[in-house]
């Protein structure tokens, strides 16, 4: 008896191509998705490395020394932005346009005196969107790195100058001594016995710690117990100490745009969340052109004085106004919560969302146009919605796309939306930036529109 | 001929093809005012086709349709034919006179002549008490009759319905054919299509077979019955036994166990009866039936199945 309930659920499984494209298809074209995103993105390594914009005083020798050492990180594609600006108005806007042009996932400027040789002259900073947490935290790796391996270069030179000058301004003097006596050549001093010396207990000079006979000492060594004042003190021949005791380089991360926002990432989730979630909605409104169809509702309708094209300009515009209604409640809510500045952006906002609006109900009318069925229609929409959405950057910020992928996400109009709303909360642009985007969202409109005008001559000869 | 003789609808020579399938071969039908048609054919007859035709859903490829609108209908929508789709075309999340609310502001009527007109279909449709009710709430003949409800705000003078009894209990369908009989009066034509054969032998006026989009009858039962199976009764002898004695108007088997005669009345069995007092062997049974619809749309279009 388990057998023939497992034979029904084969028997249907094999009788639905579209259940099967779900259930096969779909996690395979998603997986590949994913992969291409991943495998050329963000986790890719050397083959997404990170664009930065180097904003370098002119004139300064440690700042070449450090982009020269920037240029070689195979991870980090630099570009010289030229000198950085003295005034701080200018300043700004060479890095706000910097920013806009998204050529650049992390800017970088340097102060004009910087050096790594003096701690408080590392300062560096680093100015980002907030797109690319991890080309932040790249950066500021590598940077520290440098500045570690600049310290202990530091170290060492300082740590070799206390050896020859102490060598030089307490031994020399005591050689010379030896010599007179003719100790010197009788009896050779090794290196181990500079400090610790032997036979007799020496007198202690002043400056040096006392060293007992029996206990070993080296130049490296530091003296267990060096008295304030005395020559350990003066040279710190410790490198552990020089390094653990220096300060931390200045880094400092600004993000601009972001600067009066409490949390800049939820205008752009909000954004890729609502748009994910309006294609669904809007398509499942749709879905009630075929659920008529399939009644005879819409045979009725087609009777009556109402025209096919009243009609499909009628289901659009509910759905384009109910796209509207979720984008306006979803932005809002996020308002209330998160304060992503809807208020000071309306006007960007609405011009949004109704493209967006726009171009989803077009898309959704037309799906209901092709689809025969409402479960033809669900599964379907379903693969296309959800490719869309991985692509376009619903699901996936398209900042960690490779550019391949990104182009290719061009071609999903979601993607486009996403870009307009990032440019209205993220980079809080003016609205006449957005007419790219706009244009796209309200061509594609138009071109769904009229191919489910075309089409829908077939709800009169029926289903 | 007066108006009310003049056909409300006229079919000439309609043809339509799908993809190089004919579906109608030259329709030519007619249908007067007050007059209940029944039309049934085979699935894949054509009906629907010939239904979406005279709707204007579908143009056809060959031939006209006209309406000529009676005076009695002037002024109001009459025009446009009343569909009711085999299917509950309601919407069921909406109530009872909301559905009448938006089906009737389709058709183009409006304000107070909606609301007068939509009380009147409640009142004509026995559906006043659930006026407030969802659809999807409402028996199976309650649906039904809402169907038709909607159909008829505009007062359309032809009304084309597609099996409105399917699925109803017998009270619901006595409502609904009285519903129809109410229309009928009042002048509006109605095409009525149905596999229900007993309803359309007893309610319908005019009876049109149709198959593989041809009409193959159309008139009266006892002109259908008699143009496709000649005389309306049959009276079959059984005999346990080869009969040996010849029977006047009775016709015989070769194995001489069954005997048939055809009677134009049923007043004439009495009279051949009679024959039957003198035989030696009395018949093992005596079968008396009139022909009916079911047996004129068996001998017109077969017994093969269709689709």
């Amino acid at each position: 008896m388990i057998l023939t309930f497992l034979r029904i659920a084969y028997l249907r499984l094999r009788n639905n191509p579209l259940e099967l494209l779900l259930v096969f298809v779909m996690p395979v074209l998603f997986f590949s998705i994913f992969a291409m995103i991943f495998s050329q993105g963000i986790a890719a390594g050397t083959e997404k490395p990170v664009r930065l914009g180097l904003l370098l005083p002119g004139d300064n020798v440690a700042a070449a020394d450090l982009q020269a050492e920037l240029q070689q990180n195979t991870s980090l594609i630099c570009t010289d932005l030229g000198g950085l600006p003295t005034e701080s108005g200018r300043q700004e806007r060479v890095i706000l346009e910097a920013q806009n042009s998204s050529r650049y996932d992390l800017l970088l400027l340097l102060s004009a005196d910087f050096s790594p040789a003096e701690e408080d002259r590392f300062r560096v900073r680093l100015v980002t969107d907030g797109q690319n947490a991890m080309a932040v935290a790249m950066v500021r790796a590598i940077l520290e790195e440098y500045y570690a391996v600049q310290r202990v270069e530091g170290v060492v030179e300082q740590l070799q100058e206390s050896v020859r000058s102490a060598a030089k301004e307490r031994l020399l003097p005591a050689a010379e001594e030896s010599a007179g006596q003719g100790a010197f050549f009788r009896e050779p001093i090794s290196p181990r016995t500079v400090f610790a010396g032997s036979g007799a207990p020496p007198s202690v000079e002043p400056g040096l710690a006392p060293v007992s006979a029996d206990q070993p000492a080296s130049v490296l060594d530091p003296p267990t117990d060096p008295a304030p004042g005395t020559f350990a003190e003066a040279a710190d021949p410790d490198p552990e100490t020089l390094l653990a005791a220096g300060p931390e380089p200045q880094i400092s991360v600004d993000n601009p745009q972001a600067a009066d926002q409490q949390n800049p990432r939820i205008a752009m989730y909000a954004a890729g969340i609502a748009v994910l979630f309006l294609l669904f909605a809007c398509t499942g409104h749709a879905a009630t052109m075929l659920e008529e169809a399939e009644s005879g509702t819409l045979d009725r309708i087609l009777v009556s004085e109402a025209g096919l094209l009243q009609i499909v300009a009628g289901k659009w515009l509910g759905i384009f106004l109910m796209g509207c209604l979720q984008l306006s409640v979803m932005f809002v809510f996020a308002e209330a919560v998160f304060r992503i500045h809807l208020w000071q952006h309306l006007d960007g906002f609405l011009v949004m969302a109704g493209s967006t609006s726009a171009a989803t109900a077009s898309f959704a009318m037309l799906m209901a146009t092709i689809c025969r069925t409402r479960s033809q229609l669900q599964g379907t929409a379903t693969v296309i919605i959800l490719s869309m959405s991985a692509m376009g950057g619903s699901m996936i910020p398209r900042f960690v796309m490779s550019d391949r992928m990104k182009e290719l996400g061009r071609w999903t109009f979601n993607a486009w939306a996403l870009d307009g709303f990032q440019k209205v909360f993220w980079f809080q642009s003016p609205i006449e930036s957005l007419r790219p985007e706009v244009t796209v969202l309200l061509g594609s409109s138009l071109v769904m529109s009229l191919a489910t005008l075309l089409m829908s001559g077939r709800w009169r000869r029926g289903l | 001929m007066t108006q009310e003789h003049q056909p409300i609808l006229t079919l000439q020579a309609v043809r339509k093809s799908y993809r190089g399938r004919a579906a109608l071969q030259g329709i030519s039908l007619q249908l007067f005012p007050g007059e209940l048609l029944g039309f049934f054919g085979p699935n894949g007859a054509g009906k629907t086709t010939m239904i979406r035709c005279i709707c204007g859903l579908l143009k056809p490829d060959e031939g006209s349709i006209t309406l000529s609108i009676p005076d009695s209908f002037r002024g109001s929508r009459a025009s446009r034919p009343g569909l009711v789709p085999q299917n509950l075309a309601v919407y069921p999340d909406l109530t009872v006179q909301q559905n009448l609310e938006v089906f009737g502001r389709l058709e183009g009527v409006r304000g107070a002549a909606l609301q007068q007109r939509i009380d009147e279909v409640l009142e004509w449709s026995a559906l006043q008490d659930r006026r407030r009710s969802l659809a999807r709430t409402l028996s199976g003949g309650m649906q039904r009759r809402l169907n038709i409800a909607c159909s008829v705000l505009h007062r359309p003078a032809v009304l084309l319905l597609d099996e409105p009894t399917v699925g109803v209990d017998p009270q619901s369908r006595e409502r609904i054919y009285a519903m129809m009989q109410e229309l009928t009066a009042a002048g509006t034509a109605v095409l009525l299509t149905t596999h229900q054969l007993e309803e359309v032998e007893t309610r319908c006026d005019r009876i049109v077979v149709m198959d593989h989009g041809q009409i193959v009858a159309d008139g009266r039962l006892p002109q259908l019955v008699a143009s496709s199976l000649g005389l309306p009764h049959r009276v079959e002898l059984s005999f346990q036994h080869p009969c040996v004695v010849e029977l006047r108007n009775f016709e015989f088997d070769e194995q001489r166990l069954t005997a048939v005669c055809r009677l134009a009345s049923m007043q004439q069995l009495p009279g051949v009866l009679e024959v039957l007092q003198g035989l030696p062997e009395p018949p093992q049974a005596i079968n008396v039936r009139s022909f009916g619809l079911q047996d004129v749309f068996l001998a017109l279009t077969g017994r093969s199945l269709r689709e």
